[in-house]
């Protein structure tokens, strides 16, 4: 079975954050507003983080950009209580949100800030997929729409893609990436089988000193970075 | 969720008998109770399944829908993308892959064109304005009004112009428009007869191509072969956020940096340590407005040190002798580290780096030349790569070629457009007070206002928001208020639409026709087709659309130029395409790629009177002997830092105010998009705000705190914002984001943050007409 | 001794406008729920950094009061100490109802509670790395059990009602132990994670749950004009004493754990960051010193009045506790990335106190009232008054 993981250049990453619009832009992931961002309510699926140290004119920042760190040893599978976040066989980290019950657990117990809580219906529908046809079939008697209030949401690697991609017979890492691996313009970013020695993937992490974050709490995420 | 509920029910007296629980009651209570758990959680425990299910979630890319290749316009760069499209909603934007400028990738505002069209606050149909008073914040009380209501005024209005007054006196202001647009405009001005057609594009960068003109003679800005290039020297650039085409420097820094077997070096100058410092190599802070000096300076240690190329500069060049004893004798890196305040050491580092890592690029950003005398920055920074012979070579400058559009027919002109466009223009561009500018888009609000060299009775802007994106907002807000009828046409009411009589929906660029291609760039020529992907929303036309109806409506010269050229905008972009490829394959592949680029082309590429690039610009000591002057007096032909210019006394005014474009800020003029603000500005991971940037030493030295609310005053004007400490800008100066401070419309615009162009003062590089945005003084206090 | 039990009269005045003012809070209860379900939890103070708030604060508080019952139904049915048994069924009966209190709690604070079924049905289906799962069957247990005990008492088993005491007493250990355990396994939050949290818990529910029995009894005792034995509570004032000089000692080793490296930084923001003031003042002021010095100073400690203001302070301090770590807990900014992190993510999480969420958590502490007073009104859970006819037609007591 596959393992998919991900490697972000940090030397060729250009801050863009085409990443961060292009995943609210695949999965359809609400906005947010000044209050929300000042009451930190905002939901990200992926978000950027600035980190600057030094002092002028020895000033030095780093931009990381973090989508889920799609841990093996993940925290959040470990707390949910109903068994809505789960990993699958091929190592995605992925959210059904008609277990959750939004208790957010896993939202404490995620080191990475990758989850965000749906505070509310989406509220300006104009703005994009509107009228999409929403796969009610396979939420099961349920009616459950795509995105629904109350539940924790958080990327998903766009297994969707995968799976799509699986079934068309197409490669995935080349031909099939996740939105935010296929919208960086620097291409720093590069996504297949960790597990597989031939993928690109691998020969990178053979060829340059990379590291995870927050490595000391031995999640042993699937995002991984190569530094400048 | 039974058994609670039969628990409550009982314990607050609620049961059958409705009185009061006697002894029995209660182990009926508890026994009913325990059975209604057992029976849930039995029943519950039947109804589990076991199986993990795979949920298929609505998404873009698994909807099924068809793609269609246009071309962006939230920015210059227009680059090629794919849209998909289903059930005619527009849902997901690409890059296209078929464009090799940026070689198929586009950045983040790209992708919110999805906003962009889906805007909830466009203008869906024409609007009149009823309150005859203008002013910010006045409302103009807007009441719609028919298509033709509109045109019919506007072309009354046209023609008593034309038979009375004079064609001269229609101002045409053009924002951010397609290629298409722009020509059909010139065409329109042209058949018209009026000289006042302003664009907007060239607030940000005339003094680079004067500069490059008074060099070699292409009064363009350079492209650059980065695919290449080993060392890149930006003065005053930000690479990754604002100099065009942004798509193609993101998809080249991954290639320079990690994908050739050399690392590029890339070093960069600026007071503000940007988003590109942070990603370059070094970041050398720079007293702001001397990059001139520096460039200069380097030029003295590699003509001293004996670094340049000997063969290019003694074939292709002229009047080397001249710079070397300038650079030689003036700009010493000793004297030059006093004005610019660079260590010595390291101006003699780079210019040794940058002499001997060829090829090697020196690029002008607008932080270096929009500045009074930034022709001459511009230059000095050209003058560099002729120096280590990067001119029209692999990995280097590159001159920009266009792709061949069919000509258009010979413009018909009747009496009136002849007398009209020998009348000066508005923006005094090519006169004693502009004698190289092209355009002076900064000095119509001037002109307005002082009714020379006549006033101005009709005006139409197109995308434009000049009182919004140029210095002297309060000069362009009198100004407006003295045109007697003006056309807004734009998707949205922007701050200039405010002032406008009539306002036109025009589409955005996802719903028209257009062809388009990038500023320079990458040296090969690249057409992109812009087709609507969607229909216009509301009763919006397009900007061709409407030229098309208004030219119909002058029957003689402009109706037929205009019918020569396809009849329709549709039409116009395949007659205008139809010599560069057959119309069903750019329909399809969106992307029409020009022959391969051949570099040193040295016999037929200097456009200068010795046909070589000069040290001395002939073409500038042409230009003045044109307008009398003889070659000693006048003004200066060869690079040159001169003593700054400020606006605003030091003792007054103690810091300079240092405004940049971060790369979420859009060009239409327009900054009501959420998903673009809500992460607007990533170096402080902060969004829907315009924080001052200030050091932190100079910071506190002003007694002041992290966080305060400040008012930034200079004299002429003050904005609020509040302040934050940065260790990555220069002592003297204050860093202000550009793209806040909207007061127009938009929910997620107006009243956001500050304009900093309110407190900027209209000042000029006299040469070229390029404003000046960064020599104006400011003080700042507590709010 | 054989004792006799009876309900209350329910007639005066005062208690009638208790019961309707109560009632009213709980119409509150219900339209607060309503607004912050169908609106949104934004109306809320909680946000995707401190995602639990004042609901899971009180949850823990209200699982913590309820050991209470447990202490004083051992004490008497268990270890048969007479002196206590005049509290026996009102202390058992608190317990159940402050579980449900804090069941409501829980299921209030859910982003969807229509589906909390699931925490309760699916059982040992459910994911039993979680701790809200394995407290969900914990917590299902401790009630019924709590129920058989409190049938078992009303019917006069006693031989029965001790057997199920001790079992009862030893799943309350899970129970605390279980809910301190939710935090303390979480090992990104530095101020969660420690080994110590479930005994803390444990002991800080045994502290709390002692002050409220101590609190309740005398007040409802003398509302309700019953005498209460003073030795009955000095001596429970002494089991509170040392019970928190034990919590004072644990929470002293947590913190100074905790200001070792790995979890030093976490923990100074706790001590002297925005909400130092939860910790000080509450927890450590009101929840453990103040209350010391009302139980041991000899001029206070033989005073009732002395040894209620200990308990009434334990019970504030100790909601303070559970403040301080739920709040602290999950504002201190986590450290993605080595270095001051810019903009929002690198900031500590504010908690604003908002009306929605404030009149939710007093209405459903409300509602917990409703039901102990209620309850005393229709069942036998309170001694009879001495001189206090029995209704006729009742079987006395076995």
């Amino acid at each position: 079975m596959a393992k998919w993981g991900m490697v972000i250049d940090l030397d060729k990453c250009v801050g863009c954050q085409a990443c961060v619009v292009s995943c609210k832009e695949e999965n359809n992931v609400p906005h947010g507003s000044p209050e929300e961002q000042r009451s930190r309510r905002e939901i990200y699926w992926h978000k950027m983080i600035a980190v600057t140290k030094g002092k002028y004119p020895h000033v030095r920042t780093e931009i990381i950009p973090m989508p889920c760190m799609q841990c093996e040893h993940p925290p959040c599978v470990t707390v949910c209580p109903a068994k809505a976040t789960f990993q699958r066989d091929d190592g995605i980290v992925v959210q059904y949100y008609r277990r959750c019950i939004g208790c957010k657990y896993c939202m404490v117990a995620c080191p990475y800030g990758a989850r965000s809580f749906n505070y509310k219906a989406q509220e300006t529908k104009p703005y994009h997929h509107q009228d999409e046809p929403p796969d009610r079939e396979s939420w099961a008697p349920w009616p459950f729409p795509a995105r629904t209030q109350g539940v924790v949401e958080k990327c998903t690697f766009c297994f969707h893609r995968i799976d799509q991609g699986l079934k068309e017979g197409k490669k995935i890492g080349t031909e099939v990436v996740p939105a935010c691996v296929e919208a960086c313009p620097s291409h720093a970013r590069v996504f297949g089988d960790l597990d597989d020695p031939q993928s690109p993937v691998a020969q990178l992490l053979a060829s340059r000193a990379s590291f995870r974050l927050r490595e000391e709490l031995a999640t042993k995420p699937k995002v991984i970075y190569l530094s400048r | 969720m039974g058994a609670k509920r039969d628990m409550d029910d009982h314990l607050s007296g609620a049961d059958e008998k409705g009185g009061r629980c006697s002894r029995l009651s209660r182990r009926k209570f508890l026994k009913l109770t325990a059975m209604a758990g057992l029976t849930a959680g039995t029943v519950g425990i039947h109804r589990q399944s076991h199986s993990v299910p795979s949920p298929q979630p609505v998404n873009a890319s698994t909807t099924k829908g068809r793609w269609i290749s246009t071309s962006c316009l939230n920015c210059p760069a227009r680059c090629g993308i794919n849209v998909k499209v289903a059930g005619g909603n527009a849902l997901q934007i690409k890059g296209n892959r078929s464009s090799l400028v940026s070689e198929g990738q586009i950045c983040p505002r790209g992708h919110i064109g999805l906003q962009v069209l889906y805007d909830p606050e466009r203008i869906l149909y024409p609007l009149k304005r009823s309150q005859s008073k203008k002013g910010r914040g006045v409302d103009p009380l807007w009441k719609p009004v028919s298509w033709d209501q509109a045109i019919e005024e506007i072309v009354g209005k046209l023609r008593t112009l034309r038979d009375g007054f004079g064609p001269h006196h229609l101002l045409l202001m053009s924002g951010l428009n397609s290629r298409s647009n722009e020509d059909l405009l010139s065409r329109f001005a042209e058949a018209f007869g009026t000289p006042n057609l302003v664009w907007g594009d060239d607030l940000d960068r005339e003094a680079e191509k004067t500069g490059n003109w008074m060099a070699d003679g292409h009064f363009d800005a350079c492209a650059y072969d980065l695919d290449q290039t080993n060392y890149l020297l930006s003065f005053g650039a930000n690479l990754l956020e604002s100099t065009p085409p942004v798509a193609r420097w993101l998809r080249k820094w991954g290639r320079l940096r990690r994908e050739k077997p050399t690392r590029t070096k890339v070093v960069d100058v600026q007071p503000r340590y940007s988003l590109t410092a942070s990603k370059s190599d070094e970041w050398i802070p720079i007293q702001p407005g001397t990059d001139a000096a520096l460039a200069m300076a380097i030029a003295h240690v590699i003509i001293r040190e004996d670094l340049f190329d000997h063969r290019f500069i003694t074939e292709w060049t002229m009047d080397f002798d001249e710079y070397r004893q300038i650079a030689l004798q003036h700009y010493a890196p000793e004297a030059v580290s006093k004005i610019t305040g660079i260590p010595a050491e390291t101006i003699h580092r780079i210019a040794g780096e940058f002499a001997r890592t060829r090829p090697a690029l020196a690029i002008p950003g607008k932080g270096a030349i929009a500045w009074p005398g930034g022709s001459y920055t511009g230059y000095a920074i050209h003058c560099l790569n002729a120096l280590v012979g990067s001119i029209d070579v692999p990995g280097g400058i590159l001159y920009q070629e266009s792709p061949g559009y069919r000509t258009f027919p010979n413009g018909v002109r009747d009496e009136i457009a002849r007398k009209g466009l020998e009348q000066p223009s508005l923006d005094l561009h090519g006169t004693e007070g502009f004698p190289a500018a092209r355009v002076v888009t900064n000095q119509i609000p001037r002109s307005l206002l002082e009714g020379k060299p006549y006033p101005i009775e009709m005006a139409i802007g197109f995308n434009s928001n000049f009182n919004m994106t140029a210095p002297g907002t309060g000069q362009w807000e009198e100004a407006l208020k003295k045109i007697r009828f003006y056309v807004h046409v734009a998707p949205f009411i922007s701050e200039m639409a405010e002032y406008a009589d009539l306002v036109l929906p025009s589409t955005t660029f996802l719903e028209e026709w257009g062809y388009d291609h990038s500023p320079p760039g990458s040296g090969f020529a690249e057409a992109r087709i812009k087709q609507p992907v969607v229909k216009p929303i509301g009763d919006s036309k397009s900007i061709g659309d409407i030229l098309f109806h208004l030219a119909e409506r002058f029957p003689g010269a402009a109706a037929k130029t205009f019918k020569d050229m396809g009849g329709s905008a549709e039409g116009f972009v395949r007659f205008r395409t139809s010599s560069l490829l057959p119309w069903e394959e750019f329909l399809k592949k969106g992307v029409y790629q020009g022959p391969a680029y051949q570099y040193r082309k040295y016999p037929r590429i200097f456009h200068t009177p010795s046909k070589k690039f000069e040290f001395v610009s002939g073409n500038l000591r042409a230009l003045q002997t044109k307008k009398g002057r003889s070659a000693k007096e006048g003004i200066a032909s060869s690079p040159h830092y001169s003593e700054l210019k400020w606006l605003g006394e030091e003792g007054q005014y103690p810091l300079i105010l240092f405004p940049y474009q971060p790369l979420l800020t859009f060009g239409n003029g327009s900054q009501n998009y959420p998903w673009a603000q809500e992460i607007f500005l990533p170096m402080q991971g902060v969004g829907w705000v315009s924080p001052a940037e200030i050091n932190s030493e100079t910071a506190r030295g002003l007694n002041l705190r992290d966080r305060d609310e400040v008012w930034i005053e200079s004299p002429f004007g003050k904005i609020r914002t509040y302040v934050k400490f940065s260790e990555g800008v220069h002592p003297g100066i204050v860093c202000l984001p550009c793209g806040q401070g909207h007061t127009s419309y938009g929910k997620w615009q107006k009243g956001i943050g500050c304009n900093p162009n309110e407190v900027i003062g209209v000042d000029f590089d006299v040469l070229s007409g390029q404003s000046a945005f960064f020599n104006t003084r400011v003080k700042i206090y507590k709010a | 001794m054989e004792r006799n039990y009876s309900t209350i009269e329910g007639t005066s005045r005062g208690y009638k406008v208790l019961v309707a003012l109560l009632g009213v809070m709980v119409g509150v209860f219900i339209v607060s729920f309503l607004v912050a379900y169908l609106k949104g939890q934004q109306v809320w103070g909680v946000s995707n950094i401190i995602p639990w708030g004042q609901l899971i604060t009180f949850y823990i508080f209200f699982i913590g009061l309820s050991a209470g019952a447990i202490i004083i139904s051992s004490l008497s049915y268990v270890f048969k100490k007479e002196i206590y048994e005049p509290i026996g069924r009102m202390a058992v009966f608190m317990g159940i109802l402050l579980m449900v209190g804090a069941m409501t709690f829980v299921m209030v604070d859910l982003g969807r509670p229509e589906k909390a079924w699931r925490l309760f049905m699916y059982f040992y289906l459910n994911n039993m790395t979680s701790l809200f799962a394995i407290n969900s069957i914990f917590y299902t247990g401790y009630i019924t059990l709590m129920l058989i005990y409190l049938w078992l008492i009303f019917e006069g088993r006693k031989r029965l009602a001790a057997i199920v005491g001790t079992v009862d007493v030893l799943w309350a250990i899970a129970v605390h132990m279980g809910t301190g355990a939710i935090f303390g396994l979480i090992g990104n939050r530095e101020i969660f994670f420690s080994p110590i949290k479930p005994f803390e818990f444990l002991t800080a529910a045994l502290t709390s749950g002692t002050s409220l029995i101590i609190l309740i009894s005398v007040v409802t005792f003398k509302l309700t004009r019953r005498v209460i034995q003073d030795e009955l509570i000095f001596s429970l004032g002494r089991l509170l004493t040392s019970i928190i000089l034990i919590l004072l000692v644990m929470v002293f080793f947590d913190k100074l754990t905790h200001l070792y490296f790995p979890n030093r930084e976490a923990a100074v923001y706790l001590l002297t960051g925005d909400y130092w003031w939860i910790f000080w003042i509450f927890q450590i002021g009101m929840g453990i010193v103040f209350p010391l010095i009302f139980l041991i100073h000899p001029r206070t400690k033989k005073t009732l009045k002395g040894v209620v203001c200990a308990a009434a302070s334990v019970v504030i301090g100790v909601f303070g506790e559970r403040a301080a770590l739920v709040i602290p807990g999950t504002a201190n900014p986590q450290p993605f990335f080595p270095g001051q992190i810019e903009g929002p993510w690198g900031e500590p999480g504010i908690f604003p106190i908002t009306p929605w969420e404030t009149l939710l958590s007093l209405s459903i502490v409300a509602f917990v009232g409703l039901l102990f007073v209620l309850g005393l009104r229709y069942l036998e859970i309170l001694p009879a008054r001495t001189g206090e006819s029995i209704p006729a037609g009742t079987a006395p007591t076995a």
